[in-house]
C-alpha cells in the first residue's frame, strides 16, 4: 500500500456524509457508522482512498452516509463486487458492509471464497438476527425457535454462527463488537483495516423495531464480556473457535483471532508474479510475431 | 418421458466362447465363473454368467478377446414377449415384476358458498393457491411480494403443509424444481430482482418438463430500482424465463379477484402442460385490496404418473434437462416447441371491454388496465366510442381475440407501465398473424414505479381519435403498394 509522505491528517466529521440515515430512531447501525468515521481517521487514508461496497438491507446503506466512493450492489453480491473493486485498484482501501441475510443467507456462497482468495478487505456484517428492510422475517443468525411473520411457530432451523463459520473457512481476522461499546467497536474496525488480508468484523447490531428486547443496546452494554477482560489468546484459532462456539448465548467483544503470521494476500501475490513476469516478459511490440510468425 | 436407463448386462455367445477366463479376472462383482459343461457344438468349455450382481459395468465385454464371446444385452427384451435370453432370467423376472405407475387424478372438491374476502392482490393468491391444493411454499422476502410469503407461512402449518424461507432466489427455484418433480404443488412469490435471479432455476425446470407457480410482484427497475408497480418483468416473462428454447403461459390479473382465480388456474395449466406458469401482477396490484368471491370448488391433488415419488411404481421416472447427445436435444426441443405451439393454440385468454361499436381500441395488462377502464367511460362521456382490449394472457397474446376487432378500430392506445414491453408483444402477434397493417398505434408509458394516469389515456386516446382518418377512407399497406405499382 502506497502512503503519502506527507500524512494529512483526518478527523471522523471527514467521513460523515451530508446524508442524513434514514435508519429507525434506535437502530444500532447508527452506532457502526460512528465507529467507522473513528476507525477511518484513525488509519488516515483520504475518503476518495476508500471503496465503500454493500449489498442490499438496512444495513446496507451504511455507504451512502460516509464521505467514502460508495457502491450500493446487489442482494448478497457485496463481496464478488468489492473483490473487482480491489483487483481494478489494488491501491485502494476497500470496506464492504452488509446484513446476516445479505452475508450469511443470499451471500453466504461468496463468503468461504473471499475468504481464501484472501484479498486485502474488511467485510464488516451488520448481525441483527432478522430482516428488516422487509418488514421482520426470519434471518439466518435468527435464534431457532424465533417467532417471526414467516416463522410463526416458531423457527425450526439452527442459526448460522459466522464467528465460527469464518473460522473454519480459515479467515486470517475475525472480530466482534457491538454499538453498545462504540469505542472498542471503532478500535475493533481500525484493527481489522490494518490486517492485511480478509478480516471479517461481526457486529451485533441491534433492530429496534423487529428485534428482541434482550437484544438491544441498553441489553448489550449489561451483557457483553470484552475478550481483553478474560484473557483471550487471540493468536490461537482453536481458542477462538472455542469462544466463537457461545455466539447467541454470550457477548464477546473485541478480537477473536488474529493470525500473527497473516499469509501473503491475493494481490500481493499477484504483483510478485507479474514482477517475477516482467523479468523475462517478452517486448509487448513482439507479442503478436509469437502468434504470426510460425 | 425421460427414465433411467439401465445399463445392458452381459450375454454369453457359448458357441464363441472358448473359455479363456480373462472376463473371469475384470469382473469386480464375481459374476462369472469358469465353466463345468462342455458345449456340444464346439467342445470347449464356456463360462457361467450368475448376473444377480451384476451392474453393467461391461468391463467384461472388453476383457472378452472374441469378437462374440460376451455381447451386449439386446435392448428389446422388455417388449411384450420377452425373447429367451440365456442366462438372463432373473433381469426378465424383475422387469416382470416392475409395477407401472399410473397417473391419479386431481379431484375438485365442493365448496360450501362462503361470504365474499376482501384481501389484498397477494393473499387472495396465496388463498387461491391454497385452495388448488399447493402446500409447498419457497420463498424469499422482497418487497411488494412478501405480504403473500408470510400469508402462507402462517396458513400451510395448519394444512400439513411446508413453508420453507429460502436463502435465496435461487434456492427457491431449486426447491420448487424438487418439490415439482416429486410431482406436488408448489409455488413461490417473487418481484423482479427475484424473478431475475430464477431464471436459470426455470430454465432448467422448463427443460425437465417439471410444474411449478411464480408469482412475480412486478416492481419497478433496472437493477434494485425501487419498491414501487411497473410492468418491467413482461419481456422476460414472454420472450424467454431463462436461457433456451423455453416459454412459459404468463397470466396478467388485473384484481385481486383474478389474482386468486388465475393463480388456481395456472396450477391446473402447469399440470397440464408440465411446465412452469408465472403470474405477473404490478406491485400495486399486490398490494391493493379489493372483494374477492371464493370458488365453488377446492383441488385435491392427484399425483402424475410421471413423479419421482420414490416408490417401485414410479422407479424408471427421471428429470433432467441434459441430453448431450445433439440429436436428442434437438428432438426434445422439438417436443417443447410442439407443446408451446399447443398453448398459443389453446390457452390464449383476454377480456374485451366496450369494444363492440369501439374505433379506438386501448390495450393494457394488469392495473394501468382498470386505469384504463375508466378512460374508456371518460371518453364514452365525451362522444369518443373506446373500447378496451385485456390480454389476460401475455404469452400466448390473445391475437385470435384481438384480430376481429380490430379491422373496425381508427387507432389503438398501449397504456403501460414499461417501456413498451407489451406494444412488443402486441406488434409480434400482429406480425406473426400477418396483421401487417394494423391501425396507428400510440401509447403512454410510465416507468420507475409511476403509473400511468387516467387523465393521460383520455387525452392520448382523443389525440389519437382526432389525428386518424376514418377507417374506410385511411390506405391500407396492400393499397397503397399496388397504386404505387401501377
Amino acid at each position: 500500500m502506497k502512503e503519502p509522505t506527507v500524512l494529512p491528517t483526518y478527523q471522523a466529521k471527514d467521513f460523515k456524509s451530508d446524508l442524513k440515515p434514514i435508519w429507525c430512531p434506535g437502530c444500532g447501525d447508527f452506532g457502526v457508522v460512528q465507529a467507522i468515521y473513528r476507525a477511518l481517521a484513525a488509519i488516515g487514508r483520504a475518503p476518495h482512498d476508500i471503496a465503500f461496497v454493500s449489498g442490499i438491507g438496512c444495513s446496507s446503506r451504511i455507504p451512502g452516509y460516509t464521505t467514502a466512493y460508495g457502491f450500493n450492489s446487489v442482494h448478497g453480491r457485496a463481496l464478488p463486487i468489492a473483490q473487482g473493486i480491489k483487483l481494478a485498484n489494488p491501491d485502494l482501501l476497500v470496506l464492504v458492509a452488509g446484513g446476516d441475510g445479505d452475508g450469511f443467507s443470499i451471500g453466504g456462497g461468496h463468503v468461504p471464497h473471499a475468504i481464501r482468495r484472501n484479498l486485502d478487505l474488511t467485510y464488516i456484517v451488520m448481525d441483527n438476527q432478522i430482516y428488516g428492510l422487509t418488514k421482520g422475517q426470519l434471518s439466518p443468525t435468527s435464534p431457532k425457535g424465533l417467532h417471526t411473520v414467516t416463522s410463526g411457530l416458531g423457527s425450526l432451523e439452527e442459526p448460522v454462527n459466522p464467528l465460527l463459520y469464518t473460522l473454519a473457512y480459515g479467515a486470517g481476522f475475525v472480530a466482534q463488537g457491538t454499538p453498545a461499546d462504540m469505542a472498542g467497536l471503532a478500535e475493533i474496525i481500525e484493527e481489522a483495516i490494518r490486517f492485511p488480508g480478509f478480516a471479517f468484523v461481526n457486529v451485533q447490531s441491534p433492530c429496534v423495531t423487529f428485534g428482541e428486547d434482550d437484544q438491544q443496546v441498553k441489553a448489550h452494554r449489561a451483557a457483553m464480556k470484552p475478550l481483553k477482560s478474560i484473557g483471550h489468546d487471540q493468536t490461537s484459532r482453536i481458542a477462538a473457535m472455542d469462544l466463537a462456539q457461545q455466539y447467541g448465548q454470550s457477548l464477546h467483544t473485541g478480537v477473536f483471532y488474529r493470525n500473527p503470521a497473516p499469509a501473503p494476500t491475493y494481490d500481493a501475490q499477484v504483483r510478485e508474479r507479474q514482477q517475477a513476469m516482467a523479468e523475462k516478459a517478452v517486448p509487448r511490440e513482439r507479442i503478436l510475431d509469437m502468434f504470426v510468425q510460425k | 418421458m425421460a427414465q433411467t436407463r439401465e445399463r445392458p448386462k452381459p450375454v454369453l455367445h457359448p458357441d464363441f466362447c472358448k473359455g479363456c477366463g480373462r472376463c473371469i479376472e475384470s469382473c469386480p462383482k464375481h459374476c462369472i465363473e469358469a465353466g463345468t459343461e462342455i458345449d456340444g457344438a464346439t467342445g470347449l468349455i464356456p463360462v457361467q454368467l450368475r448376473l444377480d450382481s451384476c451392474n453393467g459395468c461391461s468391463l467384461c465385454l472388453e476383457a472378452c478377446p472374441e469378437p462374440y464371446g460376451l455381447d451386449h444385452e439386446s435392448p428389446e427384451p422388455r417388449s411384450s414377449e420377452p425373447p429367451h435370453i440365456p442366462g438372463t432370467e432373473n433381469l426378465v423376472a424383475i422387469a416382470a415384476k416392475r409395477r407401472v405407475a399410473e397417473t391419479i387424478p386431481d379431484v375438485r372438491v365442493p365448496m360450501p358458498a362462503l361470504r365474499p374476502l376482501v384481501v389484498k392482490g397477494t393473499y387472495a393468491s396465496a388463498i387461491g393457491a391454497l385452495l388448488a391444493g399447493c402446500r409447498h411454499f419457497f420463498g424469499y422476502p422482497i418487497t411488494p411480494s412478501t405480504d403473500g410469503a408470510e400469508l402462507m407461512a402462517k396458513l400451510l402449518p395448519e394444512l400439513e403443509g411446508h413453508f420453507v424461507q429460502a436463502v435465496s432466489e435461487v434456492a427457491t427455484i431449486n426447491h420448487m424444481y424438487g418439490t415439482g418433480g416429486a410431482g406436488l404443488r408448489c409455488m413461490t412469490f417473487t418481484s423482479s430482482p427475484g424473478f431475475s435471479l430464477m431464471l436459470e432455476g426455470l430454465s432448467y425446470m422448463i427443460g425437465a418438463e417439471i410444474p411449478g407457480v411464480v408469482v412475480d410482484v412486478m416492481r419497478a427497475g433496472p437493477g434494485l430500482g425501487n419498491i414501487g408497480p411497473e410492468q418491467g418483468d413482461i419481456k422476460i416473462a414472454c420472450r424467454g424465463p431463462g436461457h433456451g428454447t423455453t416459454q412459459t403461459l404468463v397470466y396478467a390479473p388485473a384484481t385481486p379477484q383474478e389474482m386468486l382465480d388465475l393463480t388456481m388456474l395456472a396450477f391446473d395449466k402447469a399440470f397440464e402442460y408440465r411446465n412452469p406458469v408465472l403470474v405477473a401482477c404490478d406491485g400495486y396490484l399486490g398490494q391493493i385490496t379489493g372483494r374477492v368471491d371464493l370458488p365453488s370448488y377446492m383441488v385435491k391433488p392427484g399425483l402424475p404418473d410421471w413423479a419421482v415419488w420414490g416408490d417401485a411404481a414410479h422407479r424408471p421416472n427421471l428429470h433432467t434437462s441434459i441430453l448431450l447427445n445433439e440429436a436428442d436435444q434437438e428432438a426434445h426441443n422439438v417436443k417443447l416447441l410442439a407443446k408451446y405451439a399447443q398453448m398459443i393454440d389453446r390457452e390464449q385468454r383476454a377480456d374485451l371491454y366496450e369494444t363492440d361499436d369501439a374505433d379506438v381500441l386501448i390495450v393494457a395488462a394488469n392495473t394501468p388496465a382498470r386505469t384504463a377502464k375508466g378512460a374508456v367511460a371518460v371518453l364514452r362521456k365525451q362522444g369518443i366510442k373506446a373500447g378496451l382490449f385485456r390480454p389476460i394472457t401475455l404469452w400466448p397474446f390473445p391475437i385470435r381475440a384481438l384480430a376481429p376487432v380490430l379491422p373496425r378500430m381508427k387507432a389503438v392506445v398501449v397504456v403501460e407501465a414499461s417501456n413498451g414491453q407489451l406494444e412488443d408483444e402486441l406488434r409480434l402477434a400482429l406480425s406473426h398473424a400477418d396483421l401487417h397493417a394494423p391501425p396507428p398505434i400510440t401509447n403512454v408509458r410510465h416507468y420507475g414505479g409511476i403509473m400511468p394516469q387516467m387523465n393521460e389515456i383520455v387525452a392520448c386516446a382523443r389525440a389519437a381519435h382526432e389525428a386518424t382518418p376514418s377507417r374506410r377512407t385511411r390506405e391500407t399497406e396492400a393499397e397503397a403498394a399496388a397504386r404505387v405499382l401501377s
